[in-house]
């Protein structure tokens, strides 16, 4: 499949999902990772809120051939200021050189917790739990991820998200980390101010362990949009590229998503 | 349009803005002129589009003489709940339901009410973060451009005013809330897949998952608004900022009137009766700067707060509570923490929890004063009112419970629906028949609606009359019938049938009508009735406008009232 195609079919499959009616009441302000970028901010959805989140990307690794990969979460927002989550990212990629082929990826169970908001000096302060079971291909073990987050304001109407991950391999291979942390720094503005208020334009920054050993750490860089596109639904644009990190990095990635609360 | 049936216009008595029911030349209208004549004063400031010739009711609006003299300030109670000092994030998701956004069936209103929630975010955000010498002109303008090009979707307010809510995050929880329960009820009464009966369940229902969802409910019991509007920082707001309080008092005023223009109304007759709200809103109360006090619900959407007092009574509160936060933010001679304390003051003043288990009616004073106006529980005590009679600006003394224009008693408890209704120079006044309505629109100056109940709660007459007097409805076929007689019968001798079948189900219960002579919708919109042989021109209780400023309205409240609260 050329790179065109892979691309028009993922623009095809969000644009669809756009076109049906949606059933419930997502923010373009507020921020879940992987929709576009990979930072969350700090809050967790609305009690009894429910949500999906689908997205689909184009990735270019360094090196090899192109794939694309999907993302569909669903959360629950079970006890004030908390919600659960439950994720899988399916791809049709290739390791290295070989060809492509379909993998399921590993299923992701998430907690995510609010300890408070933002007040007075105080950034709005989270944590993020996530285990992902081996449901891939070649995936053993049950990996596990810690994400704490503070989101705060800066003038106006800017925000920084601050992520600390920690992620554990827990039957890591020879030659991969058991333990890799990460740092990322994520930036939203909302655009159009006073005249609009739809779309919220997002970056971020980042640096985390590469998964093999001896290998430098990724460093990353994204810029993203988020576009209202119903009163119930948003729309998600995005492009990472990591820009160093050895033969794990990715060249872009060109994501695309669609998120709805019902 | 098609399905309209229109006839000629009537002879249009304009009053210039006062309410006169019966004419110029009647002596009792004569009356009621001169005592409503002290209320007035034109509003210079803005253009009025459409009707900038026409001649405004004199009337002077209500302001704090010394905004920036600094007076004792009440103490907070000593022991508060938890939940107003919570540092925590503490979002509800709405109430499931089929009729979430239908709003957007009438997408005008919808628009609308986008809009208003920028503007208030703008104008909290600007106070709090040293703009609010330009609150007048850089944020009205700003406030203007969006009102004029208003959002496609509900923007969140804390994303526009992350200021006001790192600093008021408990108070910016409790105005969600009941913005939510504001969202939803309307939803409600647009949608089109509820029948009547399911939408009265279902506000009931949200009342419910409002009000037992979280601690933070304002109080759906009737207070004393006088008191609410008399704290040693009252009207600061107004008096510094009247263009900005304008236009937060023209919001109160469409989250109000958009009730009774929607309750009982199909979709077509929502859409129609939107047309002429909806440029009420735009072309004069927005602008308005001569507003005594804000509008309250009752004021503007009669016939739903009588048959949901506890909800009219909250949002009022809720209005309250803004324009309480409002002041205290204007008040230069508040320090930060003096801010901090009267804001979460106000806030437990207008809380469910301060008044529990507290009833309509009781009155232990100040803050626990839940009086309501007799025929209107869902209004709380106006300054300077009795329970039986309220200053209405531009109008004068008026009974709730009688109709306003052959002041004979409304229906009251499950017979309430059979009232009819008149929304007309930004007010709404339930009138008892149809003639009243009728009549009563041709006396007045500008478009008007007119609701008027055909034979059960479900099914509503909506009559439009345009700026020339010129009535038409979406129901052509209707019918009517009209004995002329007195008025102590009016609700008998002057009733609208949907169908004739209709009438002969009723004659079959009423047969002294069996010979009635049936109108169609133009005859009917062409006859004018006599003056009501029952009209009675109620007394005040003093003969001026309550709300005309005096030598001591520094409006401090006592020390006893004001820590009343701490009881």
């Amino acid at each position: 499949m050329s790179t065109h195609r892979v691309l028009v079919a993922v623009l095809s499959a969000v644009l669809a999902l756009a076109a049906a009616r949606p059933g419930g009441a997502v923010d373009h302000n507020n921020i879940d990772a992987g929709r576009p970028l990979d930072f969350d901010d700090a809050e967790a959805i609305a009690y009894r809120e429910k949500a999906l989140e689908f997205g689909g990307a184009l990735v270019k690794p360094h090196g090899g051939k192109p794939g694309v990969q999907g993302a569909v979460e669903f959360l629950y927002g079970f006890a004030p200021n908390t919600h659960l989550s439950f994720d899988f990212d399916p791809r049709y990629s290739s390791e290295g050189n070989e060809k492509r082929r379909f993998d399921t990826g590993d299923v992701g169970v998430g907690l995510f917790h609010n300890f408070n908001r933002e007040h007075g000096n105080i950034p709005a302060l989270s944590l993020r739990a996530d285990a992902y079971l081996p449901t891939g291909r070649n995936s053993r073990g049950i990996d596990l991820r810690v994400r704490g987050i503070a989101s705060r304001q800066l003038r106006g109407n800017n925000r920084l998200h601050l992520n600390l991950d920690l992620a554990l391999n827990n039957q890591a291979r020879r030659g991969e980390r058991k333990v890799q942390p990460g740092v990322l720094l994520g930036y939203s503005h909302p655009l159009g101010y006073p005249t609009r208020f739809d779309r919220t334009m997002l970056a971020q920054i980042g640096y985390r362990a590469n998964e093999e050993r001896g290998q430098s750490g990724i460093a990353t860089l994204g810029l993203g949009l988020r576009q209202q596109v119903s009163v119930r639904s948003v729309f998600d644009l995005g492009l990472k590229s990591d820009l160093i990190g050895g033969r794990r990095r990715d060249a872009f990635q060109l994501v695309a998503g669609y998120s709805t609360q019902f | 349009m098609p399905g309209n049936s229109s006839a000629p216009a009537q002879v249009r008595l304009a009053h210039e803005g006062e309410v006169h029911p019966h004419g110029a030349n009647d002596g009792k209208a004569a009356s009621q002129r001169d005592a409503s004549s002290d209320s007035a004063s034109s509003d210079e400031s803005h253009t009025m589009p459409d009707r900038a010739s026409a001649r405004r009711p004199r009337m002077v609006a209500v302001t704090n003489a010394n905004p920036d003299t600094p007076k004792p300030l009440p103490t907070l109670p000593a022991k508060l709940p938890a939940w107003m000092s919570n540092t925590r994030k503490n979002h509800i998701f709405h109430k499931r339901g089929p009729y979430n956004y239908d709003v957007y069936n009438v997408r005008p209103l919808a628009l609308d009410l986008n809009a208003v929630a920028v503007g208030h975010a703008f104008a909290y955000e600007d106070m709090v973060t040293g703009k609010a010498a330009t609150l007048e002109t850089k944020t009205f303008e700003r406030i203007q451009r969006v009102l004029k090009n208003p959002p496609k979707f509900m923007p969140d307010e804390a994303n526009i005013s992350p200021t006001f809510g790192r600093k008021y995050g408990v108070l910016e929880q409790v105005f969600d809330w009941t913005h939510i329960l504001h969202a939803q009820t309307v939803d409600v009464l647009t949608s089109t897949q509820l029948t009547h009966a399911e939408k009265e369940r279902e506000i009931e229902a949200l009342w419910k998952f409002y009000f037992e969802s979280v601690p933070y409910a304002i109080s759906p019991l009737p207070m004393n608004m006088e008191w609410l509007d008399s704290q040693p920082y009252s009207m600061a707001f107004r008096t510094k900022y009247p263009k900005v309080n304008g236009l937060f008092w023209g919001y109160h005023w469409l989250q109000g009137t958009m009730y009774d223009g929607l309750y009982g109304l199909t979709a077509e007759q929502q859409k129609r009766s939107y047309e002429v709200i909806g440029k009420r809103y735009h072309t004069t109360e927005l602008y308005r700067t001569n507003r005594a006090f804000m509008p309250m619900f009752a004021e503007v959407s009669p016939r739903f707060a009588a048959r949901f007092p506890h909800i009219a009574n909250a949002f009022d509160n809720l209005h309250m509570l803004h324009d309480m936060v409002n002041d205290i933010l204007a008040t230069p001679w508040m320090s930060e923490r003096q801010k901090d304390e009267q804001i979460k003051r106000a806030m437990w003043i207008v809380s469910a929890e301060a008044h529990r288990n507290e009833k309509p009616g009781d009155n232990s004073g100040a803050m626990h004063d839940h009086r309501f106006m007799e025929g209107m529980p869902g209004m709380g005590m106006m300054r300077g009112s009795a329970t039986e009679l309220m200053w209405m600006q531009g109008m004068g003394w008026m009974s709730l419970s009688e109709c306003h224009h052959c002041t004979m008693p409304l229906p009251k408890g499950d017979n309430a629906w059979r009232s009819s209704a008149i929304s007309a120079d930004g007010w709404t006044m339930r009138v008892r028949c149809a003639l009243c309505a009728r009549d009563m629109s041709a006396e007045t100056k500008g478009a008007a609606v007119l609701r008027i109940p055909l034979e059960s709660p479900d099914k509503m007459l909506v009559v439009i009359a345009d700026e020339a007097g010129n009535l038409s409805t979406d129901t052509p076929d209707v019918l009517f019938i009209e004995e002329e007689g007195s008025h102590a019968k009016c609700h008998e001798w002057s009733r609208a049938f949907s169908s004739r079948a209709a009438f002969e189900k009723w004659v079959r219960d009423n047969p002294k009508y069996a010979d009635a002579k049936l109108l169609t919708f133009a005859q009917w919109s062409h006859k004018e009735g006599d003056e009501p042989d029952t009209y009675a021109k109620p007394a005040g209780p003093t003969e001026s406008d309550p709300y005309a400023p005096v030598a001591s309205d520094a409006t401090v409240a006592s020390d006893a009232t004001a820590n009343e609260e701490n009881r």
